[in-house]
């Protein structure tokens, strides 16, 4: 096991230095200067130069790419060029927001899947299994963002069950917390959960059609038994290999759905980030980010290889 | 909040950067002194504070930084901050400077009394020094219009003289602007500032009643100076999307938001919501390439294109944008009466263009996608009379870096500047950042002079008015438009809602007048 951990977390070091490069190496495709952005339309090309040595956007890049990434082994983000605010101060703000639904959204994205798996799974080709099938496409189908707009509609508005500006940070009211977040991972999880859904109906019909069940049905095991404990575990070993695809894939979708949830996360942070050219919390963002989904998928892997023996390193 | 995040990009790309030109002239100087004494301190709120009124406002965002010098949006930034002075019907007014006196070489303040920061600290010429200079030294947009200031020199507690390396008869105006809010020293140098605003206005930022991201409470401040206003406490809270602000007025969370027209039948259609739209951003198109052997050299080239833009297609197609003849309103230094603009005709383009001997124009504009429709159409329209202009696509930052550089001979960007002076030296001055061309008519550079050498004198208004009137003759700009800004709120909560006082800011309320309605 041990082994399987050093060889996943050696995975993961060249994988971060590379993301460090292409993500430092990004901002220097973007047209523009952030300079000019900063100081308008009409600056003039020494304020914009004056800036731009502030900012030490005039030295060399590799001298610069040297000194951001050895901050960065220190925890040191750098400062936002717009604000003055040092990146990883805006990160620690942001962070909590956007992580509290990812994985709200991945526990709805879970319990839908693997619910809806195992129910399709185990009777394919019936009314039922077509009826909840086709509802996974319709999962698939509805934007995130709209969703979250239909559920702020009825629940906040209609209802009035749950606030629209309902975030609060765990760590001041837990219970606040929870209620901030049902909305948003609601529709963050109903995309992952269609995905996983699919994924384990799959899996499952595979493993419900294999021998062993014949055997299982021999030797007298009941129906229920056959599939909570062993069609469900052999298919959780292609729903966990899709969960880390699904957690990236809901950290890019929470960007969207944290602005309809005025949620204080990473996108809004981003996307102001982008348009003004400050580059060093657009870096900062893809940093942790990319450090997410490295330490999620890490994590998915090790409970891969626990389960499936074939998974882990020879 | 679409449109107001764009107008916030646009504006703040545009306003007070400009001011960056309109600083660094090198024009006379000119010999007057002008002295205005205070008539009021404060401003009147009405009936005073209602007892544990509480208004919900919501701009959209936070600023991620609220020290003097950083980008924050007025709405925001007008609740905590105070000004030196203030603009009112186009005229500049006092706050917490009370009266002044400028000079060519300077501009002495004379403070309020009795005048406190949030924080204790004593609101004096100190604390006017520290956050000119803080202001000076952040880069960004608004520092430029600040570095025409030379020196600051405390004269006395109440006193202040800022000295001038240059012309500078825009800087009461600067003082009143987003550029200029003032802040506690002690929080400034604490380096608290950026994250817990500290200023002198009615409202007091209350961090423990905060959520960090969600909702700032602002508290009443109980040495306020001046008139207190109606509402005790104000809550800015931030919400980025339309449809969920909507959702959250109508559902009582809020009282009042910006909005967009998207939002209209929604907000018509609930009970007790009311909207209204204020002038707000300002747009027209620009001639780059105007300079010898120029596609726009020739002036009835211009003027061609101009007759042949028409801006009530813009305004149908764009209900938020509404036609105007002329950059500056009227009731504000340089509006002139007798500029008509030009009105879309495309015959007189056509015998304009011919007369000037159907010269080949062939040029390109860079759009973003918030100017790339008007812009599109604008080079549609003039393609019709035989110009020929194609419209780049770039994203915002690449559009706000390049778009008036030089590379592109046409344009359409914001024009955002409040006074004549700044205008002028930020795109139609020979050295003007936004005149890449560097040319400028020998009959407009003689009157701006004479413009600029009346300083802050009753003559300046009426030579200002002729400098825009020969703007606007030599068609160097064209084809104006002010885009709205739309405020939703809710009648029943929040009464006295109008545009804000404060012209040509985005995201703003008139929140000093502001009432419960119950």
């Amino acid at each position: 096991m041990g082994k399987l951990v050093a060889y996943r977390l050696a995975f993961a070091v060249p994988q971060l230095i590379i993301i460090s490069i292409v993500v430092f190496s990004l901002t220097y495709l973007v047209p523009g200067s952030p300079a000019a952005a900063m100081l308008g339309t009409a600056a003039t090309p020494e304020s914009i130069a004056q800036v731009e040595a502030q900012l030490g956007l005039d030295r060399p890049p590799v001298e610069r790419f040297v000194e951001w990434f050895g901050a960065l082994l220190t925890g040191d983000l750098g400062t936002s060029f717009r604000s003055g605010t040092p990146v990883a101060d805006m990160l620690v703000e942001r962070v909590p927001a956007t992580l509290s639904i990812v994985f709200g959204g991945m526990l709805v994205a879970l319990l839908i899947g693997v619910g809806a798996g195992v129910f399709t799974g185990t009777r394919p080709g019936t009314p039922a299994d077509r009826i909840v099938t086709g509802g996974t496409v319709l999962g698939l189908a509805i934007p995130e963002f709209w969703l979250g707009l239909i559920l702020t509609t009825v629940f906040a508005v209609q209802l009035g069950w749950i606030p629209i500006i309902a975030w609060t940070p765990l760590t001041e009211d837990p219970l606040g917390w929870a209620v901030g977040i049902i909305l948003p991972s609601i529709a963050l999880g109903l995309t992952g959960g269609a995905i996983i859904a699919r994924q384990t109906r799959a899996a499952m019909v595979t493993s419900m059609a294999s021998p062993f069940t014949d055997t299982l049905t021999a030797a007298g095991v009941p129906r229920r038994v056959q599939v909570m404990r062993y069609g469900v575990k052999n298919s959780l070993v292609p729903v966990l290999a899709s969960a880390g695809v699904t957690f990236a894939i809901l950290i890019g979708v929470s960007f969207v759905v944290e602005k309809v949830f005025a949620l204080p996360g990473l996108g809004t942070l981003m996307l102001s980030s982008v348009i003004s050219q400050d580059f060093a919390v657009v870096q900062g963002v893809v940093m942790v980010t990319a450090v997410l989904v490295i330490a999620v998928n890490l994590l998915l892997d090790i409970g891969y290889g626990l389960i499936n023996p074939q998974a882990r390193p020879q | 909040m679409k449109k107001s995040y764009l107008a916030r990009s646009f504006a703040t790309a545009t306003v007070l950067a400009l001011a960056v030109g309109a600083c660094s002239g090198d024009t006379e100087e000119p010999e007057t002194t002008e002295t205005t004494e205070s008539t009021e301190t404060g401003e009147a709120s009405g009936d005073g504070p209602v007892a544990g009124s509480v208004l919900r406002v919501n701009w959209g965002g936070f600023p991620e930084n609220w020290a003097p010098g950083a980008e924050m949006e007025a709405g925001n930034m007008r609740v905590p901050y105070e000004n030196l002075t203030q603009v009112v019907d186009g005229e500049v007014q006092p706050f917490l400077a009370t009266e002044w006196e400028q000079t060519d070489d300077s501009l002495t303040l004379t403070l309020a009394e009795g005048v406190t920061f949030h924080d204790g600290t004593p609101f004096d010429a100190e604390a006017v020094k520290t956050n000119i200079e803080t202001i000076q030294n952040t880069p960004g947009p608004y520092s430029g219009p600040f570095q025409v200031v030379e020196s600051i020199d405390v004269v006395d507690d109440l006193t202040v003289t800022l000295n001038f390396s240059g012309p500078a008869p825009s800087m009461l105006t600067t003082l009143s602007t987003r550029a200029a809010p003032m802040a506690s020293p002690a929080a400034i140098e604490a380096g608290t500032i950026e994250s817990a605003p500290v200023g002198t206005g009615p409202w007091a930022y209350d961090e423990a009643s905060s959520i960090a991201g969600t909702r700032m409470v602002f508290g009443p401040f109980e040495d306020y100076w001046g008139e207190k206003p109606g509402f005790e406490t104000v809550q800015i809270v931030a919400i980025p999307e339309d449809n969920a602000a909507t959702a959250a007025l109508a559902g009582g969370e809020i009282d009042l938001t910006d909005t967009e027209a998207n939002q209209f039948t929604t907000i018509d259609g609930s009970d007790g919501l009311e909207r209204l739209g204020y002038p707000a951003i300002r747009n027209n198109p620009m001639f780059f390439d105007r300079g010898p052997g120029g596609a726009f050299e020739d002036v009835e080239v211009r003027q061609a294109a101009c007759y042949a833009m028409d801006t009530a297609v813009v305004a149908e197609l764009q209900p938020d944008y509404v036609q105007r003849t002329q950059h500056f309103a009227e009731g504000e230094q340089g509006y002139n009466p007798e500029i008509t603009g030009y009105e879309h005709d495309f015959d007189t383009a056509q015998e304009l263009y011919d007369a000037a001997g159907n010269p080949t124009v062939d040029v390109e504009a860079l759009a973003t996608v918030f100017t790339e429709d008007q812009t599109q159409i604008y080079a549609e329209q003039i393609g019709e009379v035989g110009m020929d202009i194609t419209v780049q696509s770039a994203p915002p930052p690449q559009y706000f870096s390049e778009w008036n550089g030089g590379r592109y001979g046409f344009g359409l960007g914001g024009n955002d500047e409040l006074t004549p002076y700044d205008w002028y030296t930020s795109w139609f001055a020979a050295d003007a950042p936004g005149n890449p061309a560097g040319v400028e008519s020998d009959e407009l550079k003689a009157a701006a002079d004479a413009a600029i050498a009346a300083g802050t004198s009753e003559e300046a208004d009426a030579l200002w008015a002729e400098v825009t009137k020969v703007i606007s003759d030599e068609a160097l700009t064209c084809s104006h438009m002010a885009g709205e800004e739309f405020l939703a709120w809710n009648a029943e909560t929040v009464t006295g809602v109008e545009a804000p006082p404060e012209a040509w800011e985005t995201n703003l309320v008139n929140y000093r007048d502001l009432r419960p309605a119950s």
